[in-house]
């Protein structure tokens, strides 16, 4: 059963990843439309139009994480401690707050994607809280992906 | 609403961020869970059979100390909730991730 959920843990993960990219690349790399080349494509997408699955694939994966989180803690991190190894077992520590930080933010995250940015500060705040939940998504993607190779499918 | 929802969207972000660090600091977590035995317990225990989990507590203490917040914030009067700065959303919750790489550097410094 949890080898299911992490699953698709990691697939919801691998489509939050795609969205919040194309949108941080729309919003901080734009680029003129129509693009010509591929990563001018990749950075030519409707970057608002991403901000509801966004929030769906955050809370869902987070979720997912949650409930797959209590056997990581009873049978994984036991392991990584006894392999002494410190900076796995420490970026997983740092995942789960970021994690959690993440959540915190996506109101406003959805609220200021939901509505041009013109007042004063409102497209700043746009900026920061797609760059910084775009940095978690990479973050927690890639220790997860790590964590799990560590300890190798099904042993 | 319109005015409503981002003095919400704001105050949650920036009060989730600060509470959530320091339940993590100082351990105030709303309940704990004992994965080995799949029992939840009020307030912070010590580990029973197996390791203590605090996590989801903390997030319990930040997410409902946050909609406290957000809520009492929508009631004050518009001409007041105008001042709320934007940036409170992202520069608490920065803050609080440079706090937390900060308090775990041990395992990445030797």
């Amino acid at each position: 059963m949890t080898t299911a959920l992490l699953i698709v843990h990691g697939l919801l993960a691998v489509a939050l990843l795609g969205a919040i990219t194309h949108q941080a690349a729309a919003l901080l790399l734009p680029t003129t439309r129509p693009a010509g080349s591929f990563t001018g494509r990749f950075r030519a997408v409707a970057a608002p139009g991403y901000a509801n699955a966004i929030v769906f694939l955050y809370v869902f994966t987070a979720v997912l994480g949650g409930v797959i989180y209590a056997e990581y803690r009873i049978s994984i991190r036991i392991v990584l401690e006894e392999l002494q190894l410190r900076v796995a077992n420490g970026s997983f520590e740092l995942k789960e707050h970021l994690a959690a930080v993440g959540l915190g933010m996506l109101p406003a995250y959805w609220w200021y994607w939901r509505q041009p940015a013109t007042e004063p500060g409102a497209a700043l705040t746009r900026t920061m809280l797609t760059a910084m939940l775009a940095f978690v998504v990479w973050w927690n993607f890639l220790v997860g992906h790590i964590v799990n190779n560590i300890r190798g499918f099904g042993s | 609403m319109s005015r409503v929802l981002p003095v919400f969207a704001i105050v949650f972000a920036a009060v989730y961020a600060l509470i959530y660090t320091l339940a993590v600091w100082k351990n105030y977590a709303l309940f704990t869970y004992h994965p080995a035995l799949n029992e939840f317990g009020i307030g912070v225990q010590k580990p029973k059979d197996g390791p203590a989990m605090y996590w989801y507590g903390w997030m319990a203490t930040a997410g409902i100390s946050a909609a406290v917040a957000g809520f009492i914030a929508c009631l004050i009067p518009a001409s007041a909730s105008r001042r709320l700065w934007p940036g409170l959303a992202w520069l608490v919750p920065l803050c609080a991730m440079v706090f937390f790489a900060w308090m775990l550097r041990g395992y990445f410094m030797r």
